[in-house]
């Protein structure tokens, strides 16, 4: 038998097909609760994998992993509560669209962007992952410095309302990534002496502490009466023509990004989802509805997070460089079994290499099928009264946080994040720049670092790749804010246009407190 | 249909099971009160220091289920990472000090203290030491450097980048500990975690690089890079042609060690069960397998030559970590 049939063979055997039914089932759950990551999942369940064969313990680790990126959408959708960090930008157009009464929608086109992303990556994956992987070896400090600068000018992107405000939260988020420990003298900062401290902040905590937890507390303060159920009440589930439509462009750009950014070995779901989803934005027609529900920003969001999945495993297959955290632990079981990831195991292990892919498209169809399916029980359950909802949301995000740590501190730290949220909510600072601040800047900070200590400042323009990214972040800072100057002044020398947005502004208030309630 | 009554099947097994464990470990104390080695009675907490998946962790759920052949107990490995280990530390200082929670310890118990933590040897009762993982010099496939003398004589006419895995790890010291000891010019750059670190010397980001076994003898077997010298008194199974730095003519020996620690002040028929039980398990076939493959070595130290061994190793950092 030649690779390719003995590969799929292995695959299509019954034990296999079990294996991978039961991991997708425990990946959907473990994406669905806040705070239980896949890389946490794959981990434990690594420790039963062990003692299986390579293929049937790949098949469970492997379809966790895919499950899990489903699950993680719906209760960023739902509740905006992001189940994985992954599905941070998910919640930004997913989340406006349930309150508008079109949860359906958005969860199958969420599901629909998946699995493009994961089926296109996965194809590059099969074509071509030795020469592509070479990619990830050119992204040093100084290229990675450049792509997070890159991914920071987002924060002008998703403070639409006031770039002032959306800045200075952005500030915020990137003064509490300096707490912990220097990433290059291993000094303390900023942590008085409180021993937890020294470890940063828990970055999950504050996610679902800022998104979540911040929703859940504004809910239980407004206490409104009148029970709608926009959530509920969804009508239709399948996208129509013009939709499907509206889909393509920032469907194709978002996978482009989300394989190159998954090829990144220090980058994943989450950069890649809010860089797709601003750059869907900068190209879209309709910027406007960018961050209030627009169809195309969760097709990008979706699309780019997903399709690191096979950016990731081409790293970590290819080259033996954990492409993500879950990619990590695989490596750990592989070596166990035997298997050393890197070039040799193209040669060695042709028919593995197969099966990897087989059962990472099947298990992105199954998925699909489950996520199908599963979604109308899960927004019946949208029906339950508010405080059923939001009192499970509650215990499930406080248990969620706990076993990231088994410590209460990452608990404290996910409450005082909702109650940041909640003030920040009500005065209009918008959550997503903090969230920004404190994933990339530490991350800018320690490649900077890094850079500097290599080669020196004049590092970052001779290299190609950062070149070409800091001007691209320059320019993706300058324009907008130019833009905004030019069409102050303009405002300004009409006081008809003025007037007109002033109206357009009240109408777009009332339209929105209308679909508040 | 069938596959979820399977499931439900296994769920309903699985918690009789459970029932099951949970009767027969509480009854002996029902009735074993006054026997004095009655130890262990309940299910053990193994703490682990890092988050699951990583190496502490696969090391220590091999040791566990060891340990319950050996204990005829549960023993439980529990995750709490952060703050570099020192969480975990902290937490097993102050557990009580009667058996039911021990852990892993790892090197940084004799670097945290010169590192601005309050970790304090002293704290603990080390009931053995079980593996080691040897560093791995590395350069990139083109790089000039053949040898460590090369390496070692350009750090001297100028310097050399080296990446290791983060700021106040084990590698790092490595580097610091080749500068100190040859008078080289190292310039340390850390990186998050050992796979990044030995990419840059793949990718040709810096000029070389330490970092452990597991990652490094892919890569050099691979032919992804070169693996200069292992900082170990004998020679690597995994990289049988990489000479040591002893062989080398630098005494340099730079590893990631751990073993089994409790809070001091164990009752001494407890110290002794567990001692035992972590000699048995630390040299079984199937622990040693499990660790040999991921990278590390088999090495068993007694809790009194692991004890004096850490002492060693504080005072070594201590020179080494407070200079800088």
């Amino acid at each position: 038998m030649n690779p390719l049939e003995s590969g799929l063979a292995a695959v299509v055997d019954p034990v296999t097909l079990l294996c991978l039914i039961i991991g997708l089932l425990v990946g959907t759950l473990v994406g669905v609760f806040p705070g239980i990551t896949g890389s946490m999942a794959v981990a434990l369940a690594a420790g039963f994998t062990l003692t299986l064969e390579p293929v049937q313990g790949l098949a469970v680790l492997l379809s966790i992993y895919v499950g899990a990126n489903y699950g993680d959408r719906i209760p960023a959708i739902l509740v905006n509560t992001p189940g994985t960090p992954a599905a941070i930008a998910t919640t930004f157009d997913g989340y406006p669209m349930a309150k508008q009464g079109k949860a359906g929608l958005a969860l199958v086109i969420s599901a629909l962007a998946s699995t493009v992303g994961i089926l296109v990556s996965m194809v590059v994956f099969i074509i071509a992952a030795q020469p592509v992987a070479k990619l990830a070896l050119n992204f040093g400090p100084p290229e990675m410095f450049a792509l997070v600068v890159f991914g920071l000018t987002i924060m002008i992107s998703i403070s639409s309302k006031s770039i002032v405000k959306g800045v200075l939260a952005g500030a915020v988020g990137l003064t509490l990534g300096t707490i912990g420990r220097d990433p290059i003298t291993g000094d303390q900062r900023f942590t008085f002496g409180i021993n937890d401290l020294s470890g940063g902040l828990d970055f999950i905590a504050v996610i679902i502490g800022l998104f979540g937890i911040a929703e859940l507390f504004d809910q239980l303060l407004t206490h409104r009466e009148q029970k709608t159920k926009p959530i509920s009440s969804l009508g239709r589930w399948w996208p129509n023509k013009k939709e499907y439509k509206e889909m393509g462009k920032p469907m194709a750009l978002s996978t482009g990004i989300g394989i190159v950014v998954g090829i990144v070995p220090a980058a994943g779901g989450d950069i890649a989802g809010l860089i797709g989803w601003d750059r869907a934005r900068a190209i879209s027609k309709n910027k406007d509805k960018f961050g209030k529900g627009s169809i195309e920003g969760i097709t990008a969001a979706d699309g780019a997070s997903s399709a690191t999945l096979g950016g990731s495993l081409i790293t970590t297959m290819a080259l033996g460089i954990p492409g993500d955290s879950v990619m990590a632990v695989m490596i750990g079981s592989m070596i166990i079994w035997g298997l050393q990831p890197g070039p040799q195991l193209f040669t060695n292990n042709p028919d593995l290499v197969v099966s990897i892919a087989a059962i990472m498209i099947v298990a992105t169809v199954v998925s699909l099928g489950i996520s199908l399916v599963r979604m109308r029980g899960m927004v019946k359950l949208m029906d339950l009264p508010n405080y059923y909802i939001w009192s499970a949301i509650l215990i499930f995000c406080v248990v969620g946080t706990y076993t990231v740590t088994n410590n209460m501190y990452t608990v404290i730290v996910m409450l005082i994040s909702g109650v940041i949220g909640l003030v920040m909510k009500r005065t209009g600072f918008p959550a997503g720049p903090v969230v920004l601040g404190l994933l990339l800047g530490p991350l800018a900070e320690a490649n900077l670092r890094r850079a500097l200590l290599i080669d020196g400042p004049t590092i970052f323009f001779t290299e190609p790749i950062s070149a070409v990214m800091l001007s691209l972040a320059a320019l993706a800072i300058a324009v907008p804010i130019i833009a905004k100057v030019r069409g102050a002044r303009r405002g300004k020398g009409d006081p008809g246009s003025l007037e007109d947005r002033l109206a357009d502004r009240t109408q777009r208030e009332a339209a929105e407190s209308k679909s508040e309630r | 249909m069938t596959l979820p009554r399977t499931l439900k099947l296994t769920g309903v097994l699985a918690a009789a099971a459970l029932t099951l464990t949970a009767c027969s470990s509480s009854s002996p104390s029902a009735d074993g009160a006054e026997e004095v080695s009655a130890y262990p009675e309940g299910d053990i907490t193994f703490i682990v220091q890092a988050a699951a998946g990583g190496g502490s962790d696969l090391t220590s759920r091999a040791l566990a289920s060891e340990l319950e052949k050996e204990l005829g107990v549960s023993v439980i490995v529990e995750n709490r990472p952060g703050a570099s280990g020192s969480t975990a530390m902290q937490y097993i200082a102050d557990s009580d000090p009667d058996g039911y929670t021990i852990g892993f310890v790892p090197v940084e118990i004799s670097m945290l203290a010169h590192q601005g933590f309050d970790i304090d040897p002293a704290n603990y009762d080390f009931l053995g030491q079980i593996m080691l993982a040897p560093g791995v010099i590395s350069v990139p496939n083109d790089s000039p450097f053949e040898t460590l003398d090369d390496l070692v004589a350009a750090g001297k006419s100028g310097s050399v980048t080296m990446a290791n895995s983060g700021a106040g790890s084990i590698w790092e010291a490595a580097e610091l500990g080749l500068a100190d000891l040859t008078g080289a010019t190292v310039v340390p750059v850390p990186f998050d975690g050992g796979g990044p670190a030995v990419a840059a010397v793949m990718g040709n980001q810096v000029d070389a690089a330490v970092g452990g076994t597991a990652e490094t003898a892919a890569a050099h077997n691979g032919g992804q890079l070169r693996a200069l010298a292992v900082l170990h008194d004998e020679r690597h199974p995994l990289l049988p042609d990489v000479e040591t730095a002893e062989e080398l003519g630098y005494d340099l020996n730079f590893g990631g060690w751990g073993g089994v620690y409790a809070p001091t002040g164990l009752p001494d028929d407890v110290r002794e069960a567990l001692a035992d039980a972590i000699a048995t398990s630390a040299q079984s076939d199937s622990f040693v397998d499990t660790i040999t493959k991921s990278g590390a070595l088999s090495v068993y130290k007694t809790p009194a030559e692991f004890t004096d061994f850490i002492d060693d190793e504080y005072s070594r950092f201590a020179s080494l970590l407070e200079v800088k």
